[in-house]
C-alpha cells in the first residue's frame, strides 16, 4: 500500500462517516458515524507516520483517549435524550428552532 | 463648638436631616404636629449654630472648607463646601432667624390644615432652609447654582401648596416658568465662565467682553429670581401660597437670593461696567413701576408683593451703582421688616378670613398687637427716620447721589414717596376707620403667631444701627451723615405718609382714591408675556416636538424595525435539527477546502 492508497481509504471512511451522520436519525448510529470519522483521521495520521516519516503517531494515542471520553459523554447524552423524549431519534430535540 | 466649619455644617445639616427624615418617615409626616416639631427644632439648631458662628467668625476670621466634586481626566472640575466670610455668616443668621420666626408663626397659622398637609408644609420648609443655606454658604458659583435651583423648586412646591385650587396651581407653574426662563441665564453664564476660565470661582479675572456677557447672563437670572421688570409678574401671583410662605420665600430670603448672588459675585460684576449700568436702570425703573402698581391693589398681600419688587429694585440699583454693601444692607433690613409685614398681614387674614382690604378696617381695636407690629413694619418700609429701613434706603440713595446722571436718584426718591403713600393707604384701610362687617368677629392672634411678630419687630426698628458692624464684616465703609439725600428721603417718606392719611384717613377722599384705583395696568405686562409665551414659545416647541417625534424617534424606530424584520427573514435557517447543522458544517468545510485549493 502506498501513502496515496491509504489516504484514499481514509477519505472514503470519512465520507461514509459524514454520510451516516447526515442520514441516520438514531442518536447511537450518529455516534458510530462520528467514530468512523475519527478513525479515518487516525488512519491518515498513522499513514503519514509510516510513509512520510511525520511524528504523528503519538497524536493517534491522544485521539484515541479523547474519543473514549467523547463516547462516554455521547452515550450519557443519549441516555438523557431517551429519558426526556422516550426516544433516541435526535430530531425530537429541536427546541433550538428559530 | 468653636470650629466655624462645624457650626456652618450644622446649620446646613440640621434642616436637611429634618427634610430627609420627614420625607422617609411618612407616618410622622402624616400626623402633622410631630413634623412641625421636627422642622422647628432643626431650624432652632440651625439658628443657634448661625448665631454662634457670628461670634466665632468675629474671633477667628474667614474660613473655607471644600472637597472636590466631579473629577474628570484626573483633575476636579469643581468643588463643593462651605465658604465663611462676613457676607455669608451674616446672611446665614438672617435666613435662619426669619425662617424660624416664620415656621413658629406657621404652627398656629396653618393649624386648620388637615394633618397630612400640615406635615407636607413643614417638610417643604425644612427643605427650603437647607437649600437657602446651601446657596448662602457656596464656595463657588456651581454650588450656588445648585442651591439656587433648589430654592426655586421649594418656591414652586410652596406656592402650589393648595394645589387643589386651580389658581394656586397656575401660579406655581407660572412662577416656575418665569424663574426657569431666567435661570437659563445662570446656566449659560456658568458654561461660558467655565469655557473661558475653567473655574467657577467668585473672584475669577475675565477678559472685558467675556465679563460683560457672563455677568449679563447672571443678571438675567437675578431679574427672574428677584422679580425685576419685566420678569416680575410671577411674584404677585405667588401670593396664592400660604401667607407665611410669602413672608419667608417671596419677601425675605428667596427673592433676595438674586441680590445676594450679585453681592457674592461682586468681583465679577466689578469687571463689567456695562452690566452695572443695565442693573442700575432696571432696578430704578422696577422700584418706581412696582410702587405704582402697589398703589392700586385691593389685596393686602399683593400690595406687599409689589412692594417687595420695588424694594428689590432699590437693591439692584445699589448694586448697579457699584455698592454691594448698600444693596446687601437693604437686603438685610428688608428681610426683617417685610417678613414682619407679611406675618402681620397673615395674622389679619387669619382673623378676617379674607385678603381684600375692603373686608378689613378698624382692626386697631380688635388686634392691637398686630396693628402695632404692622405699623412698625410699615414705618420701617416707608423709611421714616430712626427705623431700620431708613438707614439702608438712605445708604442706597446716597450711593446714587454723586453720579453724573441724576435720573436714577430722582426715580428712587419718587419711589420712596410712593412707598410711604401705599403703606399709609394699607394701614388706614386695614386698621383704622370704621369696623367692617367681616372684622367684627376678629380677635388677636394666639401667642404662637404674635411671638414671631414681636421678635421680628425688634430688628425692624433696630437693624439700621448694625450698619457699621455689617460694613466692617464686608470690608466696606459706612457712616451716617446729614446731607442732601437723608433730608430729601425723609421728607419724601413723611410727605407720602401725610398724603395717604389725607386721602384715606378719617374723611376718605373717594374721588382721588377712585382715580388711583383706575390706574390698574398691571395686567398689561401679564398679557404681553402671555402672548409671547403662547405664540413664540409654543410655536417653537411645536416645531421641535415634530422634529423629535418624527425625525429623532423615527430614526430610532426605523433601526428597531429593520432589526426585527431582518431577524424574521433569517430565522428559518435555524431548524433545530442536528443533521441540518452537520450539513452546514460539512458544506463549510468543503468550501474552505476549495478556497484552499484555488
Amino acid at each position: 500500500m502506498t501513502l496515496v492508497q491509504c489516504l484514499l481509504l481514509a477519505s472514503a471512511l470519512f465520507s461514509v462517516g459524514v454520510y451516516g451522520l447526515i442520514t441516520r436519525r438514531q442518536a447511537v448510529a450518529m455516534l458510530l458515524s462520528i467514530e468512523l470519522m475519527v478513525n479515518a483521521a487516525n488512519l491518515a495520521l498513522v499513514a503519514f507516520a509510516k510513509y512520510a516519516g511525520a511524528p504523528t503517531q503519538p497524536l493517534v494515542l491522544f485521539t484515541l483517549a479523547i474519543t473514549v471520553a467523547e463516547v462516554a459523554v455521547g452515550l450519557a447524552l443519549v441516555m438523557l435524550l431517551y429519558r426526556r423524549y422516550d426516544d433516541t431519534l435526535l430530531d425530537a430535540a429541536s427546541e433550538t428552532k428559530g | 463648638m468653636n470650629d466655624p466649619i462645624f457650626l456652618a455644617a450644622l446649620a446646613l445639616c440640621a434642616p436637611v436631616a429634618a427634610a430627609l427624615f420627614l420625607l422617609v418617615a411618612a407616618p410622622v409626616r402624616h400626623r402633622g404636629a410631630p413634623a412641625a416639631g421636627v422642622c422647628v427644632t432643626a431650624s432652632l439648631v440651625a439658628l443657634a449654630a448661625a448665631v454662634r458662628l457670628i461670634f466665632v467668625h468675629a474671633a477667628q476670621g474667614d474660613a473655607r472648607w471644600t472637597t472636590t466634586w466631579i473629577s474628570a481626566a484626573g483633575k476636579p472640575i469643581a468643588e463643593v463646601g462651605l465658604h465663611l466670610d462676613g457676607a455669608s455668616v451674616s446672611m446665614l443668621a438672617v435666613v435662619c432667624l426669619v425662617a424660624l420666626c416664620v415656621q413658629v408663626f406657621s404652627v398656629a397659622y396653618m393649624h386648620d390644615e388637615p394633618p397630612r398637609g400640615y406635615g407636607r408644609y413643614f417638610s417643604f420648609h425644612a427643605l427650603f432652609l437647607f437649600s437657602m443655606n446651601l446657596f448662602v454658604l457656596a464656595p463657588n458659583l456651581l454650588q450656588a447654582f445648585a442651591g439656587w435651583e433648589l430654592v426655586g423648586l421649594t418656591s414652586y412646591l410652596l406656592i402650589g401648596f393648595y394645589f387643589a385650587k386651580p389658581s394656586a396651581a397656575k401660579a406655581a407653574v407660572k412662577a416656575f416658568w418665569m424663574t426657569k426662563l431666567a435661570d437659563m441665564g445662570f446656566l449659560f453664564g456658568l458654561l461660558w465662565l467655565f469655557v473661558a476660565t475653567g473655574s467657577f470661582e467668585w473672584t475669577t479675572k475675565l477678559a472685558p467682553e467675556v465679563a460683560v456677557g457672563v455677568t449679563l447672563l447672571f443678571f438675567l437670572a437675578v431679574v427672574g429670581k428677584s422679580a425685576q421688570f419685566p420678569l416680575h409678574i410671577w411674584l404677585p401671583d405667588a401670593m396664592e401660597g400660604p401667607t407665611p410662605v410669602s413672608a419667608l420665600l417671596h419677601a425675605a430670603t428667596m427673592v433676595a437670593a438674586g441680590v445676594f448672588l450679585v453681592v457674592r459675585a461682586d468681583p465679577l460684576f466689578a469687571q463689567a461696567e456695562a452690566t452695572r449700568e443695565v442693573m442700575l436702570w432696571i432696578g430704578s425703573f422696577t422700584a418706581v413701576f412696582a410702587a405704582c402698581l402697589a398703589l392700586v391693589q385691593r389685596d393686602i398681600k399683593k400690595v406687599l408683593a409689589y412692594s417687595t419688587c420695588s424694594q428689590l429694585g432699590y437693591m439692584v440699583a445699589a448694586l448697579g451703582a457699584g455698592s454691594a454693601f448698600a444693596g446687601y444692607f437693604h437686603l438685610g433690613t428688608h428681610a426683617f421688616f417685610k417678613a414682619l409685614l407679611f406675618l402681620a398681614a397673615g395674622s389679619v387674614i387669619h382673623a378676617v378670613h379674607s385678603n381684600d382690604l375692603a373686608d378689613m378696617g378698624g382692626l386697631r381695636k380688635k388686634m392691637p398687637l398686630t396693628t402695632l407690629t404692622f405699623v412698625i413694619g410699615a414705618l420701617s418700609l416707608a423709611g421714616i427716620p430712626g427705623f431700620a429701613g431708613f438707614f439702608s434706603k438712605d445708604l442706597v440713595l446716597a450711593t446714587l447721589e454723586g453720579r453724573a446722571n441724576w435720573v436714577p436718584w430722582t426715580m428712587l426718591m419718587g419711589a420712596a414717596f410712593l412707598t410711604a403713600f401705599y403703606m399709609g393707604r394699607v394701614v388706614c384701610m386695614a386698621f383704622f376707620g370704621a369696623l367692617s362687617h367681616k372684622a367684627e368677629h376678629a380677635h388677636e392672634a394666639p401667642l404662637w403667631m404674635s411671638g414671631p411678630l414681636l421678635v421680628l419687630a425688634v430688628p425692624s426698628v433696630g437693624a439700621g444701627f448694625l450698619g457699621g458692624w455689617l460694613a466692617h464684616l464686608l470690608g466696606a465703609h459706612y457712616e451716617t451723615h446729614i446731607g442732601l439725600t437723608p433730608i430729601v428721603a425723609s421728607t419724601m417718606a413723611i410727605a407720602g405718609l401725610l398724603a395717604s392719611l389725607a386721602i384715606y384717613g378719617r374723611r376718605r377722599d373717594a374721588s382721588v382714591a377712585g382715580a388711583i384705583e383706575r390706574l390698574d395696568k398691571a395686567s398689561l405686562v401679564d398679557r404681553a408675556w402671555e402672548l409671547g409665551y403662547r405664540r413664540a414659545l409654543l410655536g417653537v416647541s411645536g416645531v421641535l416636538g415634530w422634529f423629535d417625534r418624527y425625525v429623532i424617534d423615527g430614526l430610532m424606530n426605523f433601526t428597531g424595525y429593520t432589526t426585527i424584520e431582518a431577524g424574521a427573514a433569517v430565522r428559518g435557517a435555524q431548524t433545530g435539527r442536528m443533521r441540518h447543522y452537520v450539513v452546514a458544517v460539512v458544506l463549510g468545510a468543503v468550501l474552505l477546502a476549495l478556497m484552499g485549493v484555488l
